[in-house]
């Protein structure tokens, strides 16, 4: 009969199921490695094959580097165009959220109202009414001898920073919701035990857990704006889609001007998802195991 | 308290905000006073269109500029209509700056004061006049008739009657050949042409292509803008104008008539600026500069007191 021998970690000698293991991971890591580099290999492909087919159709590359640097300048507009209003968007997302998680029946009805209306109705829309159509009410208030209808009378950025806060603020409005219901009841009934007020329940218990759920999402909504903001270029502001726009109608080369236009977002989004991808590796950090 | 002391915060920044408005810029008594305070004068064009106005690449904001950074200094464009800007501001000794909305934000009127005019090569209509008035017209387009470079046959534009003549579809040009076009205050145009038969194009160069294809083989003739036609034959196109220009568009300057305070004395000053810059010679000279041929000396004696703008 055999003595069976039981090998507990840390142990001197060698344990054969831990090598197995090792080496089923090396295998693994050997094969992602594998799959990694097709799929690569797969995208530059499709990138090459892309090139190809335009430069057959009469496609001046030439004319892209020309123009490049053109198109580059709108960026940091569309960059800042894409933060103010993700700052603002937070902001009325934060009031929207604890509007609609309150008990108080005239900030739910408020709450909820802006978050159907926006949502329900397309953005082109509601830039439109911002820049067109609240002029029309700030008009009437100036006739009528209120001068504080300038108010109403907002620049193109302006317009188009508030158009888009607006917005995204009620998408955004749903992430918070869902991110402060996402920390259990016991929380909260904790920290009223220790007598905190509901300010600082919000500030210093709810918000800090649930930001490091919302995050990612609100990273994507900032990727989405970015693109979005092209949206605001119909009224003058020089950004990456006016630029493009401009000498795309003039010289007829709409697929060389648009392809660099399309060619920087992506560049624009693809760096702002790594971005989103070290903040919330960070925010998870006290998580991990 | 801290909530007595939020409520004064919010109190304050809120009367804060109402009285930085109320001392806003309400005090001039019409439009061409609030300009000439201002310092700046803020003209609206649509850069897609060399050579009247275009973007310069590269193009830097001027250093000591009065624009404010919503807008774009002159050093930012270029062309016909941005130095026409430029030397009306001038004259009134303002400093020219410019915002590009969309043409039709502009054609539209209810403008909201955010810009003084539309200097943007604008030919003067009867729909237009509805929602803007027209400064006295700093240039013209002459319309002309472009047959293929080999026939012998026509030698004046009628001899198109009964003819195939492409345009533009839902232009100018479309309604000078239906017979409908009105150009104030001259009324309406009578077409030289009888008869023809209409063939609508996206653009004004995709007839001229047509046409290029030989006589007679998808057109007889088309009917264009006298500089985009000259444009094709010197681009090499096998064309010729036929005879004179059988009619003229007015382009002017625009002021919106629902701007505040009154814009009816800047309407007279700038139609006064532009007429000086007539008899000066500085349209004539930037005529020559972009376009190569006088478009300026018909536009000086155009009767704008006849247009009956103001009541």
């Amino acid at each position: 009969m055999a003595v069976e021998t039981i090998k507990f970690p840390g142990q001197p000698g060698v344990d054969p199921d831990l090598e197995m293991g090792h080496s089923l991971m090396a295998q693994q890591r050997r094969e992602q490695f594998i799959q990694t580099v097709k799929i690569g290999v797969v995208w530059v492909g499709l990138i090459i094959f892309l090139i190809f087919a335009l430069l057959q159709f009469n496609f001046s590359p030439a004319y892209v580097f020309k123009h490049f640097g053109f198109v580059l300048q709108g960026l940091p507009i569309t960059i800042g165009v894409s933060l103010a209003s993700i700052a603002f968007a937070t902001i009325l997302a934060l009031l929207g959220a604890v509007a609609r998680l309150s008990h108080n029946s005239i900030a739910q009805g408020i709450s909820g109202f802006y978050v159907s209306i926006i949502r329900g109705t397309p953005l082109l829309i509601q830039i439109y009414i911002v820049y067109n159509g609240l002029p029309q009410i700030g008009m009437a208030l100036i006739d009528k001898g209120i001068p504080q209808g300038h108010f109403f009378i907002l620049t193109a950025i302006q317009s188009g920073i508030l158009a888009l806060s607006l917005n995204y603020g009620a998408y955004m409005t749903e992430i918070f919701r869902a991110g402060i219901q996402s920390i259990s009841g016991g929380q909260r009934e904790a920290a009223e035990s220790i007598g905190m007020n509901s300010i600082q329940i919000l500030s210093r218990i709810i918000l800090p857990q649930a930001v490091r759920v919302i995050i990612p999402d609100i990273a994507n909504q900032f990727i989405a704006m970015q693109k979005d903001s092209a949206l605001v270029s119909f009224m003058g502001i020089w950004e990456m889609t006016y630029r493009a726009n401009r000498f795309a109608r003039q010289d007829s080369k709409f697929m060389e001007m648009f392809v660099i236009a399309a060619i920087l977002y992506w560049l624009l989004t693809i760096v702002s998802s790594w971005a989103e991808g070290l903040l919330e590796k960070r925010m998870r950090h006290a998580y991990e195991r | 308290m801290k909530k007595i002391y939020i409520a004064i915060t919010l109190l304050s920044i809120f009367g804060l905000v109402l009285s930085s408005c109320a001392t806003g810029p309400a005090a001039a008594k019409d439009k061409l006073a609030e300009i000439l305070a201002r310092g700046t004068m803020i003209v609206s064009t649509d850069p897609a269109y060399p050579p009247q106005s275009q973007l310069v690449e590269g193009g830097q904001r001027a250093a000591n500029t009065k624009c404010t950074s919503d807008l774009h200094t002159s050093s930012e464009l270029t062309g016909f209509d941005i130095d026409t800007a430029v030397a009306i501001a001038g004259k009134l000794g303002v400093e020219a700056c410019f915002v590009t909305p969309e043409w039709t934000l502009i054609i539209g009127g209810n403008w909201a004061n955010r810009w003084d005019i539309s200097i943007g090569s604008m030919s003067i209509t009867p729909e237009r006049m509805t929602k803007l008035y027209f400064t006295q017209p700093y240039y013209i387009t002459p319309a002309a008739f472009f047959v293929n470079d080999a026939n012998t046959t026509y030698t004046q534009p009628s001899d198109l009657s009964g003819k195939k003549v492409g345009a533009c579809t839902g232009c100018t040009y479309d309604s000078y050949l239906a017979g409908t076009l009105v150009i104030p205050p001259f009324g309406k145009i009578e077409p030289v042409v009888k008869n023809i038969t209409f063939v609508g194009y996206e653009t004004d160069i995709n007839a001229g292509q047509d046409l290029a294809l030989g006589d007679g083989v998808r057109l007889d003739g088309v009917l264009t803008a006298q500089p985009t036609g000259a444009g094709w034959i010197k681009d090499g196109m096998p064309l010729k104008q036929l005879g004179d220009p059988v009619f003229s568009e007015y382009l002017a300057g625009a002021i919106d008539i629902a701007s505040t305070p009154n814009p009816i004395p800047f309407v007279q000053k700038v139609t006064e600026v532009i007429q000086g810059l007539h008899s000066d010679g500085t349209l004539l000279q930037l005529s020559q500069k972009y376009y190569g041929v006088d478009l300026t000396s018909q536009a000086a004696s155009y009767d704008w007191a006849s247009l009956k703008q103001f009541p």
